[in-house]
Order: C-alpha cells, then sequence, then structure tokens
C-alpha cells in the first residue's frame, strides 16, 4: 500500500501541477474587473491537493521501512478482470445504444454481463434480459406514464 | 404539531403509502445484498422519482433509505458479509448465531432494534431540526463558510483510514463542484467547449458511477467467495431458536435504548457516521455487560446494540441537513439533490417557507419506520432467500438499473459517460482507501461553499484583521485546525497500535 501511495502522490501531484499551470488557465477566462476571479476556488483546490498529495508522497518515504496498515497488493487479479469484462460488456452496449437500437444494447448489457460472470443456462441467459426490459417498460410506460428512450 | 398533523393527512393516502412500501422493500432487498446500501439505492431511485407527486418521491426515497439501512443486517448475520460497513459489529455476534441454527432469531433481533433505533432517532430530528435552524438563520456568510470548512475537516479526516487522503478526496469533490457556468460572471469553468458541462456535472450519475457500479465491479471480483459463503447456513427446528424469548427482550430493551442515543449523537455530528455508531454502541454494550468475553460468540444484545446504533444514524444525521443545509453523511448528500429537484430545499428557511411540505416529510419518515416492521417481519424468509440468488445473476440487474437511473437524469448518453467515469474513479478511490464519502460530500457542499466563501471575501473586503468580528468564524477555523492536529494524532496512534498488534500476532504465530 505504500507503494501504492507514493504512486498516487506522485500522479496526483503531477496532475494538479498540470491543472494550474495549463488547464485552468486555458479552460477558464479571466473576470472582468471588480469581480473575484472565477479561478479562485479550482486553483485552491488544485493548490490543497498538490501539497497534500506531497505530503503523501513525503509520509510514504518516511515509512517506507515500516509494516504496511494495508495489503501490499492493492488490486486483485479477480478484481482486475471483472473490470476488464465489465468494460467490455458497456463498450458493446454503448456502440448498440449509438447505432439506435436501445433495445439491443440493454439486452447486451444484461445478457452479456452474465455470460462473462460465468452464467451459461440458456433460460436465464433468455428469461432475465426479457423479464428486466419488460418491468422496466411496465414501470415507466405503464405506471409512471412516461418514456425513457 | 398542526402541520405535522396534515403531514399525516397527506402521507396516509394509498398512493403515498404504496411507494413507501416499495421503497422500504426495494431498500431491504438492496440492504440485504452485499455491497449495496442505501446511498446506492436512492441515488438510483431519484431520476425514478422524477414523475411522482413530491410527497410519495420523498417517501419512497426515505423507504429506501430506511429499508436498505434495516437490511444490511441480513447479509451481515448470514454471510458474515455486512451489507453496509455499518452492520459490520452485527455480524460479529449475528453470524455466530446464524451458523448455531438461530439466524431467524437474530434477524428479527435486527429488526425489531432497527425499527426502534430508526422511529426514536426520527422523533429526536422532529424535536431538533426546527429550533437548531432558528440558531442558523442567525449565521451570516462568514460563519457559514467556517461551519463548511470545518464539517468537511471533520468528514475528510474521520472517513477513512488516511486523513491526507481523506482532504484530497474533500478538494477533489469542492473541485469538480466548480466545473460549470459561474454564476457571478457566467463564465464557463472547465466545460471543454461540451455544452452538457453548462449547468455542472450531476450528482445522479456521478452517485451511481462511484457507489453502485464501482462495487459490482468488486463484487464480481470476489463472486466465488460471496456465493459459497451462502451455503453454509441452515436453520434450528426449535421454535425459541427462530424466535426473540421475553428474557431476551428484557436483556435487549435497554442495550437498543443506549444504542439510539449513541446513534443519534452520531448521526447528528456531520461526517461520523454510521459505522462509528454502531461499533461505539457495540464497544459500549460489550464493557456495561457482565460477561464481556461471551460478545463475538453468538450475543444477541451484540446484534441489538449494532442495529439500534446503526438505523438511529440515519434520521439524526438530517440534523445537520435541515438546521443548517449541511449533509453529514453520503445518503444526506444525495437526498439533497432529490429534495431540491422536488421543491424542498435544505436548510434553515425550509422551516419558514415550506413547513407543510418538512411535516409530510417527517410524517413519510414516521409512516416508513412502521412499513419497515410490517415489511420486515412479514418478508424476513423471503429476504433471507435472497442472499442465496448467486451474485452474478444480481450484478446485471444493478448494472442495467443504473444505466437506466443515470440516463434518466437528462436523457443523454453524456450521463451514461459520466457514470463510467466517476465508476472508474470510485473503483481506483476505494482500492487506493481514497475516500468517495468525503469526495461526495465535498462536491454537495461545494457551491455553498465557494459562494460562501466568495461573500466572506467582500464582506471582509479581502482584509483578514476584519475576522474578530465575527468571533464564531474564528471559533470554527480554530476548531479546524484544531480537529486536523487531534484526527491526525489519532491516526498514528491507532497505526501505531495496529502496527504492534501484527508485529505481536505475527511473532505468536512464529513461536
Amino acid at each position: 500500500m505504500k507503494r501504492a501511495d507514493l504512486i498516487s502522490g506522485i500522479v496526483l501531484a503531477v496532475f494538479g501541477l498540470m491543472m494550474l499551470a495549463f488547464v485552468i488557465p486555458l479552460q477558464i477566462e479571466q473576470a472582468p474587473t471588480g469581480y473575484v476571479s472565477p479561478r479562485l476556488v479550482p486553483n485552491l483546490a488544485m493548490i490543497i491537493i498538490v501539497g497534500l498529495s506531497g505530503l503523501l508522497i513525503v509520509k510514504s518515504l518516511r515509512k517506507a521501512g515500516a509494516p504496511p496498515l494495508l495489503p501490499d497488493a492493492v488490486f486483485s487479479r479477480s478484481e482486475l478482470i471483472a473490470l476488464l469484462k465489465v468494460s467490455a460488456v458497456f463498450i458493446v452496449a454503448l456502440v448498440l445504444f449509438w447505432l439506435g437500437t436501445p433495445l439491443g444494447a440493454g439486452i447486451v448489457l444484461i445478457a452479456g454481463t452474465l455470460v462473462l460472470l460465468g452464467e451459461r443456462r440458456p433460460l436465464i441467459l433468455v428469461l432475465m434480459p426479457a423479464g428486466l426490459l419488460l418491468a422496466i417498460w411496465v414501470l415507466f410506460y405503464k405506471v409512471l406514464g412516461t418514456a425513457i428512450v | 404539531m398542526e402541520h405535522l398533523l396534515v403531514g399525516f393527512q397527506n402521507v396516509l393516502t394509498p398512493v403515498t403509502l404504496f411507494w413507501v412500501t416499495v421503497g422500504v422493500t426495494l431498500g431491504y432487498v438492496l440492504g440485504a445484498l452485499p455491497g449495496l446500501g442505501k446511498a446506492t439505492g436512492v441515488a438510483v431511485a431519484i431520476p425514478m422519482t422524477f414523475y411522482l407527486q413530491p410527497v410519495a418521491a420523498i417517501a419512497l426515497l426515505i423507504g429506501i433509505a430506511k429499508g436498505s439501512a434495516a437490511g444490511s443486517a441480513v447479509s451481515a448475520i448470514l454471510l458474515n458479509t455486512p451489507g453496509e460497513p455499518s452492520s459490520a459489529p452485527t455480524a460479529l455476534d449475528g453470524y455466530p448465531l446464524a451458523r448455531q441454527g438461530k439466524a431467524q432469531k437474530a434477524l428479527k433481533m435486527g429488526l425489531f432494534a432497527s425499527v426502534i433505533g430508526d422511529f426514536l432517532s426520527t422523533l429526536v430530528l422532529i424535536a431538533l431540526a426546527a429550533p437548531l435552524a432558528r440558531y442558523a438563520l442567525l449565521i451570516g456568510p462568514v460563519e457559514l463558510c467556517a461551519i463548511l470548512l470545518f464539517s468537511l475537516t471533520f468528514i475528510g479526516g474521520l472517513a477513512g483510514r488516511s486523513m491526507l487522503k481523506g482532504l484530497i478526496a474533500a478538494a477533489f469533490g469542492v473541485f469538480f463542484a466548480t466545473i460549470g457556468i459561474e454564476t457571478e460572471t457566467f463564465i464557463p469553468r472547465m466545460t471543454f467547449g461540451l455544452l452538457e458541462l453548462d449547468d455542472g456535472i450531476s450528482l445522479v450519475p456521478m452517485a451511481i458511477g462511484m457507489l453502485a457500479i464501482s462495487e459490482m465491479v468488486i463484487q464480481a471480483g470476489n463472486a466465488h467467495s460471496i456465493d459459497s459463503e451462502a451455503e453454509k447456513i441452515n436453520d434450528s427446528s426449535s421454535p425459541d431458536d427462530r424466535r426473540v424469548t421475553l428474557v431476551e427482550w428484557r436483556r435487549c430493551l435497554p442495550v437498543i435504548g443506549r444504542g439510539t442515543l449513541i446513534g443519534s449523537v452520531v448521526g447528528i455530528l456531520p461526517g461520523l457516521g454510521a459505522s462509528v455508531g454502531s461499533f461505539l454502541s457495540y464497544g459500549a454494550t460489550q464493557r456495561a455487560s457482565k460477561t464481556p468475553e461471551e460478545f463475538g460468540t453468538g450475543m444477541i444484545e451484540g446484534v441489538a446494540a449494532a442495529e439500534s446504533a446503526d438505523n438511529a444514524v440515519v434520521p439524526a444525521s438530517f440534523v445537520p441537513l435541515f438546521a443548517l443545509g449541511i449533509p453529514g453523511s453520503v445518503i444526506a448528500a444525495i437526498l439533497i439533490s432529490a429534495l431540491v429537484l422536488h421543491g424542498l430545499t435544505p436548510g434553515p428557511m425550509m422551516f419558514i417557507e415550506q413547513p407543510q411540505m418538512v411535516a409530510d416529510l417527517y410524517a413519510a419518515m414516521l409512516c416508513a419506520s412502521l412499513i419497515l416492521l410490517i415489511v420486515g417481519y412479514t418478508g424476513q424468509r423471503i429476504f433471507a432467500q435472497i442472499i442465496r440468488v448467486p451474485i452474478r445473476l444480481i450484478i446485471p440487474v444493478v448494472l442495467f438499473l443504473c444505466c437506466v437511473g443515470a440516463y434518466m437524469d437528462t436523457n443523454t448518453l453524456f450521463s451514461i459517460y459520466l457514470m463510467l467515469g466517476f465508476a472508474l474513479l470510485g473503483y481506483f478511490s476505494r482500492k487506493l482507501d481514497f475516500s468517495f464519502v468525503t469526495f461526495l460530500i465535498g462536491f454537495v457542499i461545494g457551491p455553498n461553499l465557494e459562494l460562501t466563501f466568495r461573500q466572506s471575501l467582500q464582506i471582509l473586503d479581502h482584509d483578514v484583521m476584519r475576522l474578530p468580528a465575527h468571533p464564531i468564524a474564528i471559533g470554527f477555523a480554530v476548531l479546524t485546525v484544531v480537529t486536523v492536529f487531534w484526527i491526525n494524532r489519532t491516526n498514528s496512534r491507532l497505526a501505531a497500535q495496529k502496527v504492534a498488534l501484527d508485529v505481536g500476532t505475527t511473532k505468536q504465530s512464529q513461536i
């Protein structure tokens, strides 16, 4: 965890400095005379983030020899694989939605996640997307009287 | 009182009671599922309330919050996996009871303690919020800015293991709140030319992404271990093992009273959260017991202590929200957007401008407590079966509902992109221990913090020497500094104790 702290501290400090040096000046115009600058609070927030990230780096370097409070492996393999699987399903569903088939996107989201998480029973793979989509249709189009898409 | 009676009249209609029941039932189910807490449930449900009457909508959300706070005991008792972190002490005695075949007894005591704690704490909210709000009206922007800063520091320090990370998360929350068109000069800030960002980032997709989607990814990674725990529990055949006996009631009632008191006090203080309440209550009950060594082996008092405090925190955490407009917990932060959406802006002015709406809300909260008892008691066996559903079947349902909820916020794909972006941020912040609770609370109070900060600069004419004219602000500024040092010292001491304990354990195992 200390290594993760060190790396996250460095990443956040660099991010904060980039925001202060480039992004905030480019993305927020100066205010007309007499107004409080709209950059004030974003700049202050970033200065605090850079300062605290610096402290986080120093703290993790100073305690390099001490036993860790949290497990060294922050990201478990199974969770990272799950993250990839869920991301893949979302990408396909979004592409389908973009192509104009929201129903298809819904089916892929439900059935795709089921398949990638290990469900193989055909009845479940058919009934769950159908049941959920039907339930949402009834809730919004019939009970609440509104359209989603 | 008049308003409250009319409030009951407004709430005790078939339509509103139906939505409260739906909310409580949904909340109970969500709470029973590990990782899906009240905040997630409310965040996902907010867009679905767009088309309901304000009272019914708020009642539904209150029902979800109360139901899931009570439902989280189900997975803690049956799976040893708390539905929310605040139910962790429930598992300490609830799970051993379940392993002894007394799962029904533990679940019933959990429900009764939850309902009593929740109901009494709602009465505390009703008694305290309005008088406190009267004092809050005397507070100016300089004082409010100092109070907000103190609250954020306090929450940042207590929400996670590391104060530094908590404060970084809070600063990020405030930073994200500045995105959008600035209200004084109308200059767009950090919008990157995207029109969708002109109004700022919406809380709903952000909360859904950070709370629900990121949690589902983690659950998906641990699906196997969660499913295998559910298969170990079986009920005893003795009727006494399935109900709470009179003797147990006598032992547990004082425990529930103490738990409710602790939970209410903890809830009123911004940032402490339900976990602190339930652990404090459990610890106090263990210390007060004649047989403290038996705690952790299946003591029914342990379940009563933890659950009463856990549920008492929720209504009490609305005291700072209603009186000062400061969300003391993540659920309060998320509820702000729902209340504003339905025409009720939390803060001291709501008691003057919309007393009837506030009374409706109180009536809905009290009714939700009673409906929670009915729904929980009659449906307990069914809810207990939910945890036997494999997690791989639950995750797709949650992901789908999250997408529907986020999409409905703006009816554009942009909300889904936001949800996914914040899901990734939520995943990394959970894994790296940056408190997403502090982030969300920073995001919610960010606009108010910025506004009062700007007003303070103008009132003080950019001169810090004028601050002595605002003693309350100075008091809170001093408190903020003291809090930083105090929490930092406490964290270091706890860390040192943990290291010593770990080293001791390692040595023992080596011997």
